[in-house]
């Protein structure tokens, strides 16, 4: 079955691209780099397939990552469709507006480091409900997590899907509908063969080939400016229709600065929420291991944002020179914002065959797409383990599933995640990914930061308060999402949106901090006092490690 | 796990230095990233203009780029001192305590 699915997916790619050979976007250099590096995972895929057996394996790959690799994988699953794409697309569209996302990705990192990553480490084995559940009730936290993970995960993949689905039908010239149903098909192909053994060993071979490829795509940029970083901006500047406004935070900020603080809350926060980045701290053996692993995807992405900026800006200044990148009007003349090929998302696809020519090309929308496809493999992967972890050997089975049932569960998840992300990946064609991945955090950042940072550090939180600090977190951001002008304009059709602006972090975040706080303080329950005492053993293994089984089962 | 050890790593004394230690210097950083990210987000939404002046007569790159560009490296700069912190310093007491317990 893994081999004529296999055929079948570089089948449709190949006569795909066979006939877009008279379109434009077709370009043979770049198909078969572009080939080449898929069918290199897929090498990869196989090799860890041999080595999945156990539902350790393939969720955490048996903890036997380095911190150094899992740094990598990290950062790995944050220089994808969100980053590189968006980021850099954001900054080609408004300038200085992107720096916000960038910075905000950012700092999720010290937080992470500074509140969470040991002491995640010390306490789970497979996800991060495995830490709240340590000593609030097993149910309820099971139940939230694995409610608020999938709605993460949800918008996690619209965003990726868009960014690959744009990627391919630039690079192939086909449907984007095609393209979309062609990538949740390889994302099901990693993970029902590879799990995470295949997902992170990927993803660190194209965290180091995407640092490669950007730096060069940097380098080649300032070249063009005698590597003056000014003269590029002042070439940008010049070119673009905001001119020295790019330089500012401008109107995007400056209209509606809750929104911005907002955005800013919710970026800061979030990481420390997303449970397929979560998911990685229990790849490695142990709280140092984890350490490490938060340095060293903190250096790479700090690394990799400085690059994306001259990137956004190096797409600015050089682009417009290039008319054949754009649909040009009957009179010669195109919009620089309007008028890019594919939208603006792919800015930094078109700079690559602009300074580079088409084997940069080729190598830089195959570790894009393949990065992106790993992350949405990761995020499957993260699914899965909250259905069938989560939702099916604790809650339902109440911790009486067999492995070989919770496997054969987490796989049936994967394959309907798959299905869902090709439909969302079809209804949002047209959002940018760096804005679908905000909102994202800003659920992350209200239902699972909250619960998380107060179930590890305060004694006082008891199942009771996370469970409706949690939901209130989670209920109120969704809700807003829902309303605001992304979902309730632009998808279901109404003329105006019902509330102010469209990231919800700024309520949701405090509120369900707040709600935690009242409904534990309030809980007079035996329950509730046991849960309380219980936290001296949480401490004791969360500061050293004691009792831990580590990421292997036995 | 039994209540055991754990009441018996409760009273270690190289324990209590530890957490008290490892709390206060975490928080510590903590703070200084919150003080840093708050700054530039608010500065950022209220005071915008400060951010637009360009670094100078002959520059393009504004003040905002730049303090973008230094707020990058400072949360990579405060990660890379935490974790030699706790290289230093945290390691070698948890390694006193694991090996008074276990």
């Amino acid at each position: 079955m893994k081999k004529s699915l296999l055929g079948a997916a570089l089948l449709a790619l190949m006569s795909q691209s066979a006939f877009a050979a008279d379109g434009h976007g077709a370009n043979t250099e770049a198909i078969v780099m572009f080939l080449l590096f898929i069918a290199g995972t897929f090498v990869i895929t196989w090799w860890a397939a041999r080595k999945t057996q156990t539902t350790s394996d393939f969720y955490t790959a048996g903890g036997g990552i380095s911190g150094f690799q899992n740094g990598l994988a990290i950062a790995g699953d944050y220089i994808s469709a969100a980053s590189f794409l968006g980021i850099a697309g954001m900054v080609y569209v408004s300038g200085y507006y992107g720096v916000i996302y960038a910075i905000g990705f950012l700092f999720g990192w010290p937080v992470v480091m500074f509140l969470v990553a040991e002491r995640l480490r010390n306490l789970g084995r497979f996800n991060f409900a495995d830490v709240t559940a340590f000593r609030l009730g097993q149910k309820k936290m099971r139940i939230l997590a694995a409610s608020a993970s999938l709605t993460i995960i949800a918008l996690y993949l619209i965003a990726q899907m868009v960014g690959a689905g744009k990627l391919i039908v630039l690079l192939f010239g086909i449907e984007y509908k095609i393209a979309v149903v062609i990538i949740g098909a390889l994302m099901m192909i990693y993970v029902f063969f590879g799990g995470m053994t295949a997902t992170t060993w990927v993803q660190i071979i194209k965290a180091v080939l995407m640092l490669f490829g950007g730096t060069l795509l940097a380098v080649l940029v300032l070249a063009a400016f005698n590597f003056s970083p000014d003269a590029m901006l002042a070439e940008a500047v010049n070119v673009h229709p905001y001119a020295d406004k790019l330089m500012s935070p401008g109107e995007a900020v400056t209209s509606n600065p809750l929104n911005a603080l907002s955005l800013g809350l919710a970026l800061a926060f979030g990481t420390a929420g997303l449970p397929h980045i979560l998911m990685r701290f229990f790849t490695v053996s142990s709280a140092q291991e984890a350490r490490k692993s938060v340095i060293w995807a903190s250096s790479f992405i700090g690394y990799f944002y400085v690059l994306t900026f001259i990137i956004g800006f190096g797409a600015i200044a050089l682009l417009v020179r290039h008319p054949e990148f754009f649909n040009v009007g009957p009179d010669g003349s195109f919009n620089m914002i309007k008028d890019l090929i594919g939208g603006t998302n792919m800015a930094a696809v078109h700079l690559s065959n602009a300074v580079g020519g088409s084997l940069l090309l080729g190598f830089l929308a195959a570790v894009t797409f393949a990065t992106i496809v790993a992350v949405v493999a990761g995020l499957a992967l993260a699914g899965a383990a909250a259905i069938a972890h989560d939702l099916y050997a604790n809650v339902i089975a109440e911790g009486r599933a067999t492995e070989e049932k919770e496997m054969r569960i987490s796989k049936i998840s994967t394959l309907a995640l798959g299905v869902l992300s090709i439909l969302l990946g079809i209804v949002f064609e047209n959002q940018n990914v760096a804005f679908m991945v905000g909102l994202a955090f800003a659920i992350a950042a209200s239902a699972n930061f909250p619960v998380l940072v107060l179930s590890i550090s305060w004694r006082g939180c008891t199942t009771r308060g996370a469970t409706i600090g949690g939901f209130t977190g989670l209920i109120v951001a969704t809700v807003w999402v829902l309303l605001s002008k992304t979902v309730w304009v632009d998808v279901f059709g109404f003329a105006e949106a019902i509330v102010p602006f469209p990231n919800p972090g700024i309520l949701s975040i405090p509120l369900a901090f707040a709600a935690i706080w009242f409904f534990s303080i309030t809980d007079k329950s035996a329950e509730a006092q046991k849960e309380r005492d219980a936290f001296d053993a949480l401490t004791v293994r969360s500061q050293t490690g004691i009792g831990r089984s580590g990421a292997v089962d036995h | 796990m039994n209540d055991n050890i754990v009441s018996q790593v409760l009273k270690h004394p190289k324990y209590q230095e530890l957490v008290r230690r490892r709390t206060r210097v975490s928080m510590m950083f903590f703070v200084a990233t919150l003080i840093i990210y708050s700054g530039f987000i608010l500065t950022m939404a209220y005071l915008p203009e400060v951010f637009a002046q360009p670094l100078g007569e002959t520059w393009t790159m504004s003040v905002g780029l730049l303090v973008g560009l230094l707020v990058v490296c400072s949360a990579v700069l405060m990660i890379a001192l935490y974790v030699w912190f706790s290289n230093k310093v945290f390691d070698p007491l948890l390694d006193a305590v694991l090996r008074d317990v276990q």
